[in-house]
């Protein structure tokens, strides 16, 4: 399947499904050990991906996805193209709560190679929450593991009374007043 | 449709797990939740059936933020209509359900409050050694304080001492400083008497006089150093009897010129006898 879609797929008991994109391995790697190490009363399963779409030959193994995170490094525009190339792949209703870009670095502003307007404009006009963060730095990944852990557990369907959408509408508002 | 999904999956995986463990024994209370579930799980088929059949729909590169808005607006009108419709679900009836349930309510509130015991614990823990510390501040601060009078004290008697050692030490130079100068002054007069005022010599204006005003040369003169001398002394050690007897080994026109400028005085009925006038009134 080219398209990543929210509900192709019956949940699975108890868990739930993030994942994330970016060009960054290893950064992946450390983010979704952080959010490993978080204490949780679900099973969790991380997909890292460089890039979408997904490959289909093992389609049939991967559990339904409740959150993509898009990771775009400041330092590297190639990071933001790849971003903006992988969007394509992504099933529109997706893009009602279940989509969150994350954008790190943000600790060494003086090495920013992309451009910070096209950023919050991504976030604009995919109404999707734009999360600011620098995990190369231990406490604000366990930080940024916590926020996507919970985000992930509204996606999810875990909370009861909050959707996604409302949600993600909650982010909408506190970020633009 | 989409979002109705999510709401009935959190009531899915809100009926606690244990419950359906723990309640073996209770096989008609077990078969109740079973049923429960297997009927929210149907429903939950349902939904998924009919989303697959939409199709998927991605984004149009241009206008994207209006068809996400549209979008948006269409799903939080659902939401909207489905939380409307929304009746709160009654939980089961079943005894052994209620209690099974509220076993697992008090264990959530038991956990929370041994949670808040072991924090009020710890917290009384780090206030105990607080305050130890800070008696124990306070104590090492009364002791500098102790200390810091004891000094004060002393110091207090030190100053008192030393200003009194002081002003002795002062008085005394100040009475030294005055000695030498009265010797400076007492030298200079005497060099200056010696210089303007010497005895009248053999071969001097003096002894011309001398020759003239006395005939007897046997008697030894007194220089008007010594005459001015006697004189004050007399003054200084008899206020009473300042008078002096003029003798012959006073030098006659020294005596007058003392009379002369006021320095000494006759004694108003006895011509022989002078005194220094009392400049020290």
């Amino acid at each position: 399947m080219a398209v990543v879609r929210p509900f192709d797929k019956l949940p699975a008991l108890n868990s739930a499904a993030v994942l994330l994109v970016g060009s960054d391995e290893s950064l992946q790697q450390k983010l979704a050990e952080a959010i490993l190490k978080e204490k949780k009363n679900f099973k969790i399963s991380i997909h890292l991906a460089t890039s979408l779409p997904l490959p289909s030959e093992r389609d049939h193994l991967r559990p339904r996805i409740d959150l993509i995170a898009f990771m775009i490094d400041i330092k590297s525009k190639y990071s933001l193209k790849n971003v903006e190339a992988s969007l394509a792949h992504v099933d529109a209703s997706f893009f009602l709560g279940k989509v969150c870009f994350l954008v790190t670095g943000v600790g060494r502003v003086n090495y920013c190679s992309v451009e910070m307007n096209a950023i919050w404009k991504l976030g604009e006009v995919y109404c999707s929450p734009v999360l600011y963060c620098e995990l190369e730095l231990e406490g604000i990944r366990v930080a940024t593991a916590q926020r996507l852990l919970r985000m992930l557990q509204i996606c999810a369907g875990h909370i009861p009374g909050v959707s996604a959408l409302s949600f993600g509408l909650l982010m909408r508002n506190s970020a633009d007043e | 449709m989409a979002e109705k999904l999510p709401e009935q999956m959190s009531d899915y995986q809100h009926v606690p797990p244990e419950i359906v463990n723990e309640s073996v024994g209770h096989a008609d209370a077990k078969e109740e939740l079973l049923d429960e579930c297997e009927s929210i799980w149907r429903q939950m088929e349902e939904c998924q059936s009919k989303l697959t059949l939409l199709g998927t729909e991605t984004l149009p590169e241009s206008d994207a933020k209006l068809s996400l808005l549209m979008m948006r607006v269409k799903a939080l009108t659902a939401e909207y209509n489905q939380w409307q419709k929304r009746s709160p679900e009654i939980i089961s009836t079943n005894p052994d359900v209620l209690v099974a349930l509220g076993k697992e309510e008090l264990q959530k509130v038991k956990n929370g409050l041994e949670m808040v015991l072991s924090t009020v614990q710890s917290k009384n823990k780090k206030l105990r050694e607080d305050l130890k510390r800070e008696q124990q501040w306070h104590e090492e601060q009364q002791q500098i304080v102790d200390v810091l009078n004891g000094i004060e004290e002393e110091m207090k008697n030190q100053v008192v001492q030393f200003s009194e050692k002081r002003a002795f030490q002062e008085l005394k130079n100040k009475m030294l400083k005055l000695r030498t100068y009265k010797e400076e002054l007492l030298n200079a007069l005497g060099e200056f008497l010696e210089e303007h005022f010497p005895l009248p010599e053999e071969d001097g204006s003096a002894k011309k006089k001398k020759k003239n005003s006395s005939e007897e040369p046997a008697v030894e003169l007194v220089t008007l150093h010594e005459i001015l001398e006697i004189l004050i002394n007399k003054l200084m050690s008899t206020p009473h009897e300042p008078y002096l007897t003029i003798s012959d080994s006073f030098w006659p026109p020294y005596i007058e010129l003392l009379l002369r400028y006021g320095i000494a005085l006759r004694h108003p009925e006895d011509p022989n006898r002078i005194r220094l006038e009392a400049f020290h009134q």
